[in-house]
């Protein structure tokens, strides 16, 4: 500890060096946790989901394939399921808007029930429930469209040849790494409007299933139920919990996270090599000044933790700058905003910004290791020689 | 070895090897110097001053024969042995000073110090009666750039006797410095050997330095070639109260 101050003064002595080097690595990992996150992401929601007693089933082609309506009282139907709900996408745009958010038509009555983790005011609820043009929205979609209760929300329909008029009648609240920007409008209502307009042929679909099991239900195994009750039916369903359902979309990245990857060691090893060259330049001009520590007492072993510390630090700085400084950032910016609704929330995921603190202190001491082993060597004759 | 024997070279010889060849500095050279000796070594380049030096300091190793400081056979010790005891008994003063720029004179002072098992006040009780005696006082946060040649070379001397060394060794430490300043640094060296009793190796090429030490070696070609015994100048004024 007594040695930190004269530590520090040598992190400060060239101070455009340190910054640059600083800076250099700040960037560099700066952008390797944007990297990161997009691909930890998922996998971090999924986390969060994990207990959350909740299966979706769609189709064994694909989400965007939809399930026939009847197969949620089928569902409905096995044991441990307690509640059963379509949940339809509508894909429609508000207003002048390019980016379709998130809308999904719903089981108005059972919504809360499978959705418990959206907060909803019980009379909100209750006046969505009641009113069949109603809907929910998160709190920030109310939040930057200056939408508040009672107010009109139509929705032009581009998949559907059919316009929701809808009404909002409720605001709900969730968590920050939760979609606070969805819709839920009554499935109903889009039924009806189909069959009104002589679109049959896009009525009765349900989207994908979503299901509330009861608390001791065994969610394996009411996967494989549902999954062999529809396995010779025209449409066969593939049944996974929310959590695995969210860590699908990690798996999307497939080849794509192996060279991010690759990327992301090469960084790191150039970083290696510029903290490193920056560091040998410095101790080079204090070949003297080691060489008198070294005279008036100053072991080798104290020279090489002296020298690997100066480097550690700097490269953390550049760590919390780069790591924890993304983490801030993207906990204070809402990056929705920016990406009208293209990417509903983002942030760095605290492990993540762990990983490029641990990242930064490794690149610290492994490009300090062969300046300090230099110094520590540096034999003090040898040192001296410049000056005596 | 006797007791009020500071350093005693036997048979001492350094080579270096340079090529394959054996390079000799240093040849089958005896000395004895007493505690409170002030030592001025003197002689042409080459001849081996500094390396005789660094051998008594215990920075650089005897190819052949004993150097024994304090009692104590240099040649028996590690290397990490050997950088320990250098913190413990020897105090160094260089031809260009050699302080860290980063840090003010109390902080330099202060540096060896840090590798004794000290308290930080105690640390800076002793880093500012050194700098008193050196006198310096009142300059203690200056940085070494704000410092003049003769200045930075008292808070040099300053860290030389900090620890308390019982043996200073001095590289032409007024070679860097105008004539004033150079009988400053010379003047101090004086009271600190008369008036703290401390034992003063010092390589010099000035002959009006040299005259300020008790003794004065003469070397040429690795070999002793004088050593004669000198009253050095009582001056008025010392340093040490």
């Amino acid at each position: 500890m007594k040695y930190l101050g004269y530590i520090f003064r040598n992190v400060r002595r060239n101070i455009l060096r340190t910054i640059l080097t600083i800076g250099s690595i700040g960037i560099s990992l700066f952008l390797m946790m944007l990297m990161l996150s997009f691909l930890s992401i998922n996998a971090t929601v999924s986390e969060t989901l994990k207990g959350s007693n909740r299966l979706i089933s769609m189709s064994s082609q694909g989400f965007a394939v939809p399930l026939p309506i009847r197969f949620v009282e089928e569902c409905k139907a096995i044991p441990g399921v307690e509640h059963a709900s379509p949940l339809a996408w509508f894909g429609g745009s508000f207003k002048e808007e390019k980016m379709p958010f998130a809308q999904f038509g719903v089981d108005a009555d059972t919504f809360s029930e499978i959705l418990y983790d959206r907060k909803v005011p019980a009379e909100q609820l209750k006046a969505f429930q009641d009113d069949p043009a109603g809907c929910v929205i998160g709190y920030k979609m109310a939040a930057e469209r200056g939408l508040k209760i009672g107010d009109p929300l139509p929705l032009k329909g581009a998949i559907y040849p059919i316009d929701l008029d809808l009404t909002v009648r409720a605001i709900y609240e969730c968590k920050p790494t939760e979609d606070g920007r969805a819709l839920y409008y009554h499935w109903k209502l889009m039924e009806e409007l189909l069959k009104s307009k002589n679109q049959g042929r896009m009525a009765g679909n349900a989207g994908v299933v979503y299901l509330r099991l009861a608390d001791d239900a065994n969610e394996a195994e009411i996967c494989r139920k549902i999954d062999a009750m529809s396995l010779n039916s025209q449409n066969p369903t593939r049944t996974m919990t929310e959590d695995a359902f969210v860590s699908q979309f990690a798996e999307m990245w497939g080849d794509m996270r192996t060279m991010i990857t690759a990327v992301g060691f090469a960084v790191v090893v150039s970083l290696i090599f510029v903290s490193g060259n920056a560091m040998a330049m410095a101790l080079r001009e204090r070949t003297t000044e080691i060489a008198v520590l070294k005279a008036i007492g100053f072991t080798n072993g104290r020279i090489l933790g002296m020298v690997l510390s100066e480097c550690v630090i700097v490269a953390a700085i550049g760590g919390l700058v780069g790591a924890l400084g993304c983490k801030l950032l993207f906990d204070v910016v809402d990056v929705s905003t920016y990406t009208a609704g293209g990417l509903p929330f983002f942030f760095v995921p605290w492990r993540t910004a762990m990983f490029g603190l641990g990242v930064s202190l490794v690149i610290g001491f492994v490009s300090g290791l062969f300046p300090a082993i230099s110094a520590a060597r540096l034999g003090v004759i040898q040192g001296l020689r410049k000056v005596v | 070895m006797s007791e009020d024997l500071a350093i005693q070279l036997n048979m001492v010889t350094k080579e270096y090897t340079r090529n394959s060849m054996r390079i000799p500095v240093l040849e089958n050279l005896d000395l004895d110097v007493c505690r409170g000796e002030f030592l001025a070594l003197m002689g042409p380049s080459g001849s081996g001053k500094t390396t005789l030096l660094n051998l008594i300091a215990g920075l650089d190793r005897a190819t052949s024969g004993d150097v024994i400081v304090d009692g104590l056979n240099l040649s028996n010790l590690s290397e990490a042995q050997m950088t320990k005891w250098r913190a413990d008994h020897i105090g160094f003063i260089f031809q260009m000073y050699n302080l860290i720029p980063v840090m003010t004179a109390q902080e330099n002072v202060e540096l060896p110090l840090l590798l004794q098992p000290v308290s930080r006040r105690e640390r800076r009780r002793r880093a500012t009666t050194a700098l008193k005696i050196v006198g310096l006082e009142g300059r203690e946060d200056h940085y070494p750039r704000q410092l003049s040649g003769g200045q930075e070379q008292r808070v040099a001397i300053a860290r030389a006797i900090v620890t308390d060394p019982a043996l200073i060794v001095a590289d032409e430490p007024t070679g860097d410095l105008d004539r004033t300043s150079a009988q400053e640094i010379l003047e101090l060296l004086e009271s600190l050997h008369r008036d703290l009793e401390k034992t003063i190796v010092m390589v010099t090429h000035d002959p009006q330095a040299a005259a300020r030490a008790s003794r004065l070696l003469q070397l040429d070609k690795g070999k002793l070639v004088g050593d004669e015994m000198q009253t050095a100048p009582i001056r008025p004024g010392s340093v040490v109260a």
